[in-house]
Formats: structure tokens, C-alpha cells, sequence
């Protein structure tokens, strides 16, 4: 952010593909119009920006394509609102605009050599994909790599190719569940947490990021204490109304840190010092 | 004295209710706070006197699942009332411990007397006079000139619902004719003049909505037109046009339903003159349907029914 | 020059007319009963004898001003297509603040931190602080609800302030505190106020043993964490909250803003204006989730704010000047001074058990609230 120097101030820039990930999540290529910018455009795997539509407003996504792939920066989104349901209205060649990166990123760096075990429910993949792709793209600096993503029917499941993608790899194991039995689903059924005791992944030199909707997260924690993770290896990534992505306007906040700004990245050991509610 | 009896009636349906809302002395001398009362023990901290303006029906409609006693003055009942005609509280729910009230003070009066030094003491007497003390001395008024408004043509001292009454019945001794004299005195200013004197007096709101919120009346809560975006009707900007659209309709909400106990100009804290609006609507809704909110549990405000002939409305013989 | 001012008493109003020749300057104004802080002209009353309802953070943070705007224009080769073009202006007219009191310009100190001294300045708060000078007049009696005293103020106190005015018998006593504040002593009708210094010193000082300090010796209120996180403690002391934001829109140091699109067909202004954490819709979320559902809860957030996270970011500072406002215009005199007092526990005694018949069910308190 640094050579903008008015923080409020979006970079224009265009929708350059628009997919179709669930039948209310849909996902944007865009770049910026400033090729100058775009070259320079520098983000670590975890940040997030604020999509505007002049005219309708602003919204918090995370930077969901990885750094190792800088053709363009997706964000996906899920139709709640007033902002995201006008940008489900957008299509290929759209004006919108960008203020990103912001707020902090996955200690990435303290997990080399780790095992790393993700856990993600609905559109709660986004923010692990950015990590997950970036740690393909430099596979060797990590262990086993393990992903537990659920959604509540398979159409609600994200990023569809990539899925395919990693699990006919032989270096990533995926386990995919939905909540309930679903004509032709021949994988696992039940809640992220169940099937995470149900796996019961062993906590030994192993970091745990989970991200997906505030139940989901709430009961994942639990059961990774009792798989005994510490709590310095759980990691999540929170979301919260936010209007001016620089620790200032006062929604965000769990005490004294802003989710826009000291997050959305925070360890368990963090959240349970900053009395954080989940 | 009332403020003991007041405890002794409270002290009595203490056990059948979950809370009480009553008034405790507040921050300094001339205010008092609502308190809201669980334990027993608590009752000793109530007290009754002039000050005792706030309009505690206000907070039913968010008890509505509790069992509550309330204190009312004769005004704060005709909220009650417009409650019971709105389905808005469970009566059942709700104990009313009435109180026949002379007349409240305003503070912004008392302060405007004693030019906004902080009081050190007030004492209140038997005729409505009231003893201020502040550092530059003392000073006594008449309450019938810090009252507000409203209480010098109150026609409802005593409450028309409640429970228990604590004191005697007391009978208004002002004419009706007075309650709108003040509204009708207005209507005679020019359009321009009416205008200006809008344009000035809203240019001071701050938009903080202490108004809406503090009015027993507003129920759209999260949906209000001021902050919704479904529909966008109103900005945020803080334009003197945006801050009339919202106390216009606010007032237009309240057309047939505002009982004018004047929480909306008291909470204002920039002293903007609120209620004169919604008195003007209600006076017009008098005009035009013969009703008046508040009175009558069984009746329903006129814009909430239909008939296809209004009585008090004269149709165009086409 | 002199390092002093003295204005007569009856030549106030020229002083004023003098310093709006090259600035706005804003002044305390009485409207009917209502002091308020607007832009000063021949036909405004002055009244520096008591407080402004509002203080003056709106010359430097309005309660509404455009971040930029936004023009779509349509492309010429293809009409499906929009481009759109920003604006945004930081450059700022020159103004005086003047009879701020010395509650108000230390809230501008609390506002600084957050939105000068940071790796993402604001260009707008920035902008205009810049190119504000102010003039704090010293209280010589406190008003209702102050407590300056108890949160590190005074009714001297400089701090955040340009120039101190002290009021005599005679006229206004004029001292600089900043560089930019000495330009104020170049201003035509302006004496030399050396021979008043003494006396203005000393009036400096008389009142501040009147202003209470509600949390007693402490020169600044520790909290008790056990307290602060008891829900039955906020559901004991904020119930008769209305959830209106009367008390942080006149708060000198309250600065949580909103942002909005306000559009009129193809062109429309990205806005900020005031917000405030005591409405429920300021943290809803789109999905219909509420991280604080309840007044309490935004009660609480909203006193943490103040004396636990800000001083924790900012080197133990209150992000509270004690100005009162917030006690003396709620509606219901919540008073947050004397919650504060409360919560240095170590325990507040409720009168027997917590009140747990009002805990349980914060969601039908919700309803309304």
C-alpha cells in the first residue's frame, strides 16, 4: 500500500473471467487496469482485499489465487448482500475496484517442514487455497499434506478442479464430505468436525488451518484439543463486517486487534489471549 | 409519603415479576435514572419526585417475554394503552404501579434558570415550588414554569391503566382547548416562515437517532428507513435534506400512534423541538378521524383499519 | 513580539472577524437553548460560558465528507461496456477551532494516533488537521458529568492545543502552546499580554479541585479483567441503555465511521460519516451473523475501548478526555464514569446473586434494543 497513498483510494481494475463455483458462489479473475500496477502487485498467500462497485460499495474477500500465480488475483464470492449479490450480477470486461493487499498472511515460513492438515467447510476453502496452491507450487518445503473439506450437498462444493486436481495427486491426501446423504455421492457423509474425529489426524509436528462458517470453526477447534494440537498449531482466519481495511473505522475489532489489520490470520494461542469469542 | 408507598406497592408484586423498572437517583442532583430492580434489596435505592421524567413503558416491548412491573405517570399509561392496541406487550405480562402526577420538571428548564451550573442540591415542596441550589447561591422556582410542556395542559394526571394506584386520583384542571393552542399558533406562521424555522432547527441534528430510539412507538428497529439500504431512500450524508426526510418520516410513522409523552424532544441532545411535529400529525389525525391515541385498549389507531365510510370525512359526491 | 495576547472583553467579536479573514473559524454558538460548534459569521451569538452540546471534532472529522467520487462514462466503441473515473480531494481550507475546551482538543491527540501516526495516515483527518489551528478556552467551573481530572485532564490541560485562552474580568488572555499557534499573536486587535499573565496563571488553577474524580486516587482506573468479562455485570449496569448513539457522536474521541456509496444514475460519491459501535447494525454481518448481538455486548466493547484496548495499543493512554457529554446528554444518564469506577473491582457487588432472571435472555432485550 505504500506508494497509494490514499488507503480509501481503489485501484480500477477488470473482471477477466467469471465461474461458477456452487449455485451461490461464484469466483472473479480480475486485474488491474494499470499494467504498471499489476506488474508490481506483490501479496502473501492469506491477504485480502476489498472489491467496490461504485456505486453499491465495498466488500471484504480473500485473495484466493496464490502469489506463485500472478496472471490475475481471484477472489470468490458468496451471494449475502447488498454489495455481493451486484457483484454476482458482474461479467467479463466490468469495471470494479481493488484495494488490496491488506491485513496479515499464513506464517507460511514456520510451517516449512511441517505436516500441515487443512479444514475447511463451504466457502471457508477460499483463504486455504491461496495456501494450498502456494505450497504445491513449492512442494518439497513442506511434510504430508492433508485437506478435510465438506459443504452441505456436493453442488455447494468450491473450486471443483481444483479438487480433482489434488486428489489425483499423490503428494496431497483429500477427504470430502457433505452433511447428509446425496443422490450419486459415494464419498464420506457427515459435519467437518465429526469426520475430523473420525480421521483423528495425529498432532505430531503437525499445523492445523481451518477456515469455514463460525459453527464449523467453533466445534473444529474443540475437537483438535482433543486430538491434542496445541494451541500454537491451530491456525484460522476470521471474517467481520469491515468498511476501511485499516484497523480504523471499529467494527473488526476483538479487543484491541483489528481482524482488517492485525488479521484475519490468527493462531488459537492468539485468539484465547485476546478473549476472542468463538 | 409517595416515594415509601411507592416502594411498599412495588415491594408487594416483587415476587410475581421478573424485573421492575422504576426511578433511582442518577448521576447528580437533578436527575434521576431508570433502574431496573431484581433483588428485593434493590427497592430501597427507588425514589419519586419530579424528577422522575423518563418514560419507562418505553423498555416493555423488549421485555415482552418477561413478567415486568412498571412505574407509570398518567401520560407514560397512554403508552400502555397504545401498546395493548398494537399487540405490542403481553398485558398479562405486565404490572402497572400508577402514580397521579402533578407535572415533571424539565432539566434543560432548570438548567436554562440557573444558567447551566452544575446543581448542588434540589429540594421540591408542597406547592410546586423547587429549591435550587448551585454554587452561585440559591434559587426557587415554580414547577409550572420548569415543567415541560406537556404537563401544563396534561388531561390525564392519573393513569388511565394500571394495577395498583399509589396516591389519589387527581382530575386535570386544564382545558382541553390549550393541549394544541401552542400547534394552532404555529399553523398561522407563513409556508416560508414554518420552513425556516424547520430548516434551522433541523440543521442541528446529529443524526445519533436518540430520538427514534428513546420514542416508545418505534418498532421497525434494524429495518428503520434512516439506515437500511433496502430500500436507499435516505443517505448518509449529513445534509440538511437527508436529516428532514428522517424526522418526516418518523412523525408519518407515528400519525395516529405517538401518545406525545415527548421522550423524542427530551432524549435530543441537541434540543431540537422533535415532537411538535408528531403533535401536528396527531392534531390533524384529531381533525379528521375524532381520535386520539392512548385512551381506549379496544380501539385501533385509525391508519391501522379501514372503513369505507369514515364517519368524521366528508367524500366528494362524485 | 510579544509571547502573550490580550483581547478586551468587548472586542471579541472583532478578534473573531479578523481571524475568519484567512480561515473558518468555528466557534461555540447559541442556538435557542443549544451551544453548538458552527462556522462563525456576524450573525452567530458567541457563548463560551458553558460547553458546547457537540464538540468540535466535526471541523476535522465532519460528520459526513466525500472520499472520493465516481463517474461511469460509456465507451464509445462499445455502448454495453463502462469505464469509470475516480476523484478524490485532500486539500482542505484553512480553520480555527476556537473556545474549544481542553477535553475537546485532547481528543484530537486521541484521534492522531489512530489516524496520523501510522503506516496508513488519513489523508482527509490528516488534511484538515493540518490546516487547523486550535484555541482552547481553560474551564473556570466544571459542567455537569465532567471528569477531566480523573482521566488525565485538567481544566488547563494543553495538551492537543494551540493556544490556551484563559477568560478574566477584562478580556481574554491569549497564550501560544505550539509554533502554530503563535501566528494567532500576529493577528490585528490583539494586545500585548504580558501584564495579565500572572492573574490568567492563576485563574488557570482555581478550578481544578472542583471537578470530581470518580475513580478517586488512581490517576488512572485499572480494570479488573474478571469484571470487564463478566456478562451479569454489563446486563447489571446497561440495561436501561437505549442503544442510541447520542454518546459516541458527542464523544471528542469516539471515531468509528461508516462508508457508503451514495449514487445518483451514473455518477455518485464514495462517503464516510460518522458511525457508532452502540447500533446493532454497525457490526451486522450480510450473512445476517451479529459478532456483537447485544447493547451489552456493545456496551462493553464500547467502554474497552476507551480504557482497555487504546491504552493497550497506545501507550496506556485513555482514549476518554472526561469531557461528560455522554453522561450529561443520555438520554437515560448512563454514566459511564460511574461504570468505570465500578470495574476497577476487584469485585462489584451485586447486591446478592447476579441478576441471572435478566442474563439469560439477552435476546428479547434484543428486540427492540
Amino acid at each position: 500500500m505504500t506508494e497509494n497513498k490514499n488507503p480509501y483510494l481503489p485501484d480500477l481494475a477488470t473482471v477477466i473471467k467469471v465461474i461458477d463455483e456452487t449455485p451461490n458462489i461464484k469466483s472473479y479473475q480480475v486485474i488491474l487496469n494499470d499494467p504498471e500496477k499489476m506488474k508490481m502487485f506483490s501479496y502473501e498467500p492469506g491477504q485480502v482485499g476489498q472489491l467496490s462497485v461504485f456505486g453499491v460499495g465495498e466488500s471484504t474477500f480473500v485473495i484466493n489465487s496464490p502469489p506463485t500465480r500472478m496472471d490475475y488475483l481471484q477472489f470468490s464470492v458468496m451471494r449475502v448482500g447488498e454489495v455481493t449479490s451486484v457483484i454476482h450480477e458482474l461479467h467479463e470486461g466490468d469495471q470494479i475496484g481493488v484495494r488490496a493487499p491488506l491485513g496479515n498472511w499464513f506464517p507460511y515460513e514456520d510451517m516449512k517442514g511441517k505436516k500441515i492438515l487443512f479444514i475447511g467447510g463451504g466457502i471457508g476453502l477460499a483463504p486455504l487455497r491461496t495456501l494450498i496452491l502456494f505450497m504445491l507450487d513449492n512442494r518439497a518445503d513442506y511434510g504430508d499434506i492433508t485437506i478435510l473439506y465438506g459443504s452441505r450437498t456436493p453442488p455447494d462444493l468450491c473450486y471443483k478442479d481444483d479438487l480433482k486436481e489434488w486428489e489425483s495427486r499423490s503428494d496431497v491426501s483429500l477427504i470430502l464430505t457433505v452433511d447428509t446423504e446425496y443422490p450419486g455421492w459415494d464419498k464420506r457423509t457427515g459435519f467437518v468436525p465429526t469426520v475430523l474425529n473420525e480421521i483423528a489426524p495425529s498432532p505430531e509436528d503437525t499445523i492445523a488451518i481451518t477456515c469455514g462458517p463460525p459453527i464449523m470453526i467453533k466445534f473444529v477447534l474443540q475437537n483438535l484439543a482433543k486430538l491434542n494440537f496445541k494451541d500454537e498449531n491451530i491456525i484460522t482466519t476470521l471474517e467481520a463486517r469491515m468498511k476501511c481495511g485499516i484497523g480504523i473505522c471499529g467494527r473488526c475489532n476483538i479487543g484491541s486487534k483489528y481482524i482488517c489489520k492485525d488479521g484475519p490470520v490468527f493462531s488459537l494461542a492468539q485468539l484465547k489471549e485476546y478473549r476472542a469469542e468463538i | 409519603m409517595i416515594s415509601q408507598r411507592l416502594r411498599e406497592a412495588i415491594a408487594g408484586v416483587f415476587s410475581e415479576v421478573d424485573v421492575a423498572l422504576a426511578y433511582q437517583q442518577g448521576f447528580d442532583k437533578l436527575h434521576a435514572t431508570p433502574c431496573f430492580m431484581t433483588m428485593p434489596e434493590e427497592i430501597n435505592k427507588l425514589i419519586w419526585n419530579p424528577l422522575c421524567v423518563h418514560n419507562l413503558t418505553s423498555y416493555l416491548p423488549s421485555l415482552k417475554k418477561k413478567k415486568v412491573a412498571v412505574v407509570v405517570k398518567g401520560c407514560d399509561s397512554r403508552t400502555i394503552v397504545q401498546f395493548m392496541q398494537e399487540g405490542l406487550i403481553n398485558r398479562e405480562n405486565v404490572v402497572i404501579i400508577g402514580i397521579p402526577c402533578n407535572g415533571v420538571i424539565s432539566v434543560n428548564k432548570v438548567l436554562h434558570e440557573t444558567n447551566h451550573e452544575p446543581i448542588e442540591d434540589i429540594t421540591f415542596g408542597e406547592n410546586g415550588e423547587i429549591t435550587v441550589k448551585t454554587l452561585k447561591g440559591e434559587k426557587t422556582l415554580l414547577l409550572s414554569d420548569v415543567c415541560p410542556d406537556k404537563c401544563k395542559t396534561c388531561q390525564y394526571p392519573t393513569p388511565i391503566v394500571y394495577d395498583r394506584l399509589v396516591g389519589d386520583p387527581i382530575t386535570s384542571d386544564k382545558s382541553p382547548d390549550s393541549v394544541y393552542a401552542d400547534i394552532k399558533e404555529f399553523e398561522n406562521k407563513t409556508l416560508e416562515e414554518r420552513l425556516q424555522y424547520w430548516e434551522q432547527e433541523f440543521d442541528r441534528c446529529i443524526r445519533c437517532y436518540a430520538c427514534r430510539n428513546a420514542c416508545p412507538m418505534c418498532i421497525c428497529q434494524d429495518s428503520c428507513i434512516a439506515e437500511t439500504r433496502d430500500p436507499h431512500w435516505i443517505s448518509q450524508r449529513a445534509t440538511l435534506s437527508e436529516k428532514f426526510m428522517f424526522h418526516m418520516i418518523h412523525a408519518l410513522h407515528l400519525a395516529g400512534r405517538c401518545v406525545e409523552c415527548g421522550e423524542c424532544e427530551r432524549a435530543c441532545p441537541m434540543g431540537i423541538p422533535v415532537n411538535k411535529l408528531k403533535r401536528k400529525i396527531n392534531l390533524d389525525m384529531k381533525e379528521l378521524f375524532g381520535y386520539e391515541p392512548g385512551i381506549d385498549p379496544e380501539d385501533k389507531p385509525p391508519l391501522y383499519t379501514f372503513k369505507v365510510d369514515e364517519v368524521t370525512i366528508k367524500e366528494h359526491k362524485i | 513580539m510579544a509571547d502573550t495576547g490580550f483581547v478586551q472583553k468587548e472586542k471579541l467579536n472583532d478578534f473573531l472577524n479578523e481571524l475568519s479573514k484567512d480561515a473558518v473559524v468555528y466557534a461555540p454558538c447559541l442556538e435557542g437553548d443549544t451551544v453548538i460548534f458552527k462556522a462563525f459569521d456576524s450573525g452567530t451569538t458567541l457563548c463560551l460560558d458553558r460547553p458546547a452540546n457537540n464538540p468540535p471534532k466535526l471541523v476535522v472529522f465532519p460528520q459526513s465528507e466525500t472520499l472520493f467520487s465516481f463517474k461511469y462514462k460509456k465507451d464509445a466503441e462499445d455502448p454495453r461496456k463502462m469505464s469509470v473515473e475516480l476523484e478524490a480531494n485532500t486539500d482542505f481550507p484553512r480553520a480555527i477551532i476556537f473556545g474549544a475546551r481542553p477535553c475537546d482538543a485532547k481528543g484530537f491527540r486521541i484521534y492522531d494516533s489512530v489516524y496520523i501516526d501510522t503506516n496508513t495516515p488519513d489523508p482527509y483527518y490528516k488534511g484538515r488537521r493540518e490546516k487547523t489551528m486550535i484555541a482552547t478556552l481553560c474551564c473556570s467551573a466544571p459542567s455537569p458529568g465532567c471528569f477531566c481530572v480523573a482521566v488525565g485532564g485538567g481544566p488547563a490541560h494543553r495538551e492537543g492545543s494551540d493556544v490556551l485562552i484563559t477568560q478574566l474580568e477584562k478580556g481574554y488572555f491569549i497564550e501560544p502552546v505550539t509554533e502554530k499557534g503563535r501566528a494567532i499573536l500576529n493577528v490585528p486587535r490583539i494586545e500585548d499580554g504580558e501584564q495579565y499573565a500572572e492573574e490568567a496563571h492563576k485563574r488557570q488553577l482555581e478550578s481544578h479541585d472542583l471537578v470530581r474524580n470518580p475513580f478517586a486516587e488512581d490517576g488512572q482506573p485499572k480494570i479488573s479483567r474478571a469484571l470487564f468479562d463478566l456478562d451479569e455485570f454489563w446486563e447489571h449496569v446497561v440495561s436501561k441503555c437505549l442503544s442510541c448513539g447520542a454518546c459516541t457522536y458527542l464523544c471528542p474521541t469516539c471515531y468509528c465511521f461508516n462508508i457508503t456509496d451514495e449514487q445518483a444514475l451514473n455518477n455518485g460519491e464514495r462517503i464516510r460519516s460518522w458511525d457508532g459501535c452502540m447500533f446493532s447494525h454497525f457490526t451486522l454481518e450480510g450473512s445476517g451473523h451479529n459478532p456483537r448481538p447485544t447493547k451489552f455486548k456493545r456496551f462493553k466493547n464500547r467502554v474497552g475501548h476507551k480504557f482497555l484496548y487504546y491504552p493497550e495499543k497506545y501507550n496506556g493512554v485513555i482514549a476518554c478526555c472526561g469531557c461528560g457529554r455522554c453522561i450529561r446528554h443520555c438520554p437515560v444518564s448512563v454514566d459511564i464514569s460511574e461504570i468505570v469506577s465500578y470495574l476497577r473491582g476487584p469485585r462489584f457487588e451485586f447486591t446478592n446473586e447476579p441478576p441471572e432472571s435478566m442474563g439469560t435472555d439477552t435476546n428479547s432485550q434484543e428486540q427492540k434494543q
